[in-house]
């Protein structure tokens, strides 16, 4: 209980923070209370995730608190609004690239939400990126826009590639979070509102289908599978939350995408609209694949797990049809 | 018996350099972590001196580079064929509906090249073990002698164990590859013994180095017979122990990065031992709902 209140404590210091070191604060206040959650169950994949964790976090705190310093040694003030000197610029940039899991830095993304819990995960993919999304909004107008759209274009086409073939549950949401991660900062630079929709939006999805997940313990491929015997209606609502997350159009994932391409258009970056929109075909592919094999295909086999006879908690199915 | 062959697991890991001289010299630089130069200058008797230093091997010339090259790019292409295909290079439909698989099978030299066989030899021991085709190239003879006589050099209590362990997969550009078995829930091994018991280990990923000892392992009760066995061993038995003790903290093993498995003999039995082994496979018993079998209860019990 603590531990959520002082992940809550960090994330209300980072946002309503216009100082660097309030921010730095509630960032590493995050980081250190998320570090027990991860490694709760003393396994050792599990602890091999919380040092990737810490160790990738407390560098990027380390870069930007370094960003901010150069910053305010050339400038002489600390308000996170004016930034700027062009390197620290660029060091920020790179910084919350780390700390949100972009492309080239997405490296400890997938292993360490697949060592950890599915709820803890679910904080790591969600809650962990507010706080680092709201810095960028913060600074949106002096981030390097080039660095950005390009580390926004090779997370989107990393995220769809490398999970193509993911028999993991969390890693194929971990692959998810990065392609959406690259939807939100491609725009942030242009019109930062729609990058907080994105992250609002993405958010709602990615915890339904989290919670859904949890409540049927699936953590592979071959249990979700047979989740339709459990709990169908679950199963279906599921189904339709992939589906919103790959941005397929009746369905709310589809909205920011469609304001996102057309914001870039309006900035004459329609060749930037058509590479992204592509690429996020590939991330349809495996979302598909995902529902193919929970709803769509009824395999006859059945559980082996135990736990899978009684669901867990109350499963709340009214928030996968928003 | 079983607990005196764990313990002897303590020397089984510090020979582990004899075994990369039977890798190809790519590998070499990758895998060299020559444990019994990085914990003291004292060689062990069983161990060969080495003649030529590492940087002495490398062999420069232009050709072969090229064709190494040509070779890993090779495998690149395949790889990424492989990963457009689905999980584990077969379709989805295939992954989704398979219920057994065979991981290794020993029908050539080269599938035998694929184990390396280790003994007490490492630490001055007198054992000896020998790996062949057996009759027809059908199967895979694991045999020699056991010689518990301790090697005297003052710090060995127990000795005499003889193992075959599989090579780790390695992927193009010499990048560590993993088995992901997380569809299947035991072992099946078919196999044809002497009656003694066997050991089977299992080696998962160590993204770092304190986990590197980490081993699951369980018991394979062979019997003598003339016929062939064929044991399940389901993974949900495999317990954890590292250097050879069984550590207090047991947990069941993650299935999705596998990285090698081994078979083990120690049970302080003087003598001849054999095992002949058919095929090694993975089974998704259906029946089998067991979770892990030790310590079920909860360890931290809130109040």
């Amino acid at each position: 209980f603590i531990l959520m209140l002082s992940l809550t404590l960090g994330t209300m210091i980072t946002i309503t923070s216009n100082h660097w070191v309030t921010a730095w604060a509630g960032l590493e206040i995050n980081t250190l209370a998320i570090i027990p959650l991860i490694s709760k169950s003393h396994h050792p994949r599990a602890i091999e995730a919380a040092t990737k964790y810490f160790l990738t976090q407390a560098t990027a705190s380390a870069l930007m608190l370094f960003s901010s310093m150069t910053n305010a040694w050339s400038s002489g003030q600390w308000d996170i609004t004016q930034l700027t000197n062009p390197p620290s610029c660029l060091l920020l940039t790179a910084a919350i690239a780390i700390k949100l899991g972009l492309t080239p830095f997405h490296f400890w993304f997938p292993e360490v939400l697949q060592g950890s819990s599915l709820t803890t995960a679910l904080l790591l993919s969600t809650a962990m990126k507010f706080p680092p999304t709201t810095i960028l909004l913060l600074t949106s107008h002096s981030l390097n826009p080039t660095l950005l759209s390009t580390m926004a274009i090779m997370s989107i086409a990393l995220g769809g590639w490398m999970g193509l073939n993911q028999t993991q549950t969390r890693k194929i949401l971990a692959f998810s979070s990065i392609s959406h991660l690259g939807w939100m900062t491609i725009i942030i630079t242009y019109n930062p509102k729609l990058t907080l929709l994105t992250f609002y939006l993405y958010s709602l999805m990615t915890t339904s289908i989290f919670l859904s997940m949890n409540s049927t313990n699936t953590l592979k491929l071959s249990t979700l599978m047979t989740s339709w015997t459990k709990a169908p209606m679950l199963n279906t609502t599921l189904m339709l939350t992939l589906l919103s997350l790959a941005g397929l159009p009746p369905l709310t994932g589809f909205l920011p995408k469609w304001l996102i391409i057309q914001e870039l258009t309006k900035q004459e970056m329609t060749t930037t609209a058509t590479i992204i929109s592509m690429l996020s075909l590939l991330g349809l592919f495996f979302y598909l694949r995902l529902t193919y094999c929970s709803t769509i295909t009824l395999p006859p086999n059945s559980p082996n797990k135990m736990k899978q006879w009684s669901i867990k908690k109350p499963v709340n199915t009214l928030t996968p049809t928003l | 018996m079983a607990l005196a062959a764990t313990l002897l697991h303590n020397a089984y890991f510090c020979g582990r350099c004899c075994r990369h001289k039977a890798l190809q010299p790519l590998l070499g630089p990758l895998l060299s972590d020559s444990l019994s130069k990085s914990y003291s200058s004292y060689r062990r008797p069983g161990s060969q001196p080495e003649k030529k230093t590492t940087w002495q091997n490398v062999d420069l010339s232009f050709k072969k580079s090229i064709e190494v090259l040509k070779t890993q790019l090779g495998m690149l292409k395949k790889e990424t064929e492989d990963h457009l295909a689905g999980p584990e290079g077969q379709s989805l439909t295939h992954y989704m509906l398979e219920q057994t698989r065979v991981v290794w099978e020993f029908r050539s030299q080269e599938d035998l090249n694929k184990w390396v066989i280790s003994s007490d030899v490492e630490i001055g021991g007198k054992s000896e073990v020998y790996l062949k085709l057996g009759r027809n190239n059908q199967t895979a003879l694991l045999y020699g002698t056991l010689n518990t006589e301790v090697p005297r050099d003052g710090e060995t209590k127990y000795s005499g164990y003889c193992s075959m362990r599989a090579k780790p997969l390695v992927g193009s550009f010499a990048r560590k590859k993993y088995y992901d078995w997380s569809n299947f829930n035991s072992l099946y091994l078919r196999v044809r013994g002497d009656g003694r018991p066997w050991m089977v280990n299992i080696y998962t990923d160590p993204y770092f180095s304190h986990q590197k000892d980490d081993l699951y392992n369980y018991f394979m009760f062979t019997r003598g017979g003339p016929y062939w066995e064929e044991i399940k061993i389901p993974f949900s038995k495999f317990f954890l122990s590292s250097r050879g003790r069984v550590q207090d903290d047991q947990h069941p093993i993650w299935l999705d990065k596998i990285s090698t498995v081994g078979f083990t003999i120690g049970d302080k039995v003087n003598g001849p031992f054999q095992l002949e082994i058919d095929f090694i496979g993975l089974l998704n018993d259906r029946a089998h709902t067991e979770e892990f079998a030790y310590e079920t209860y909860e360890k931290n019990p809130p109040l």
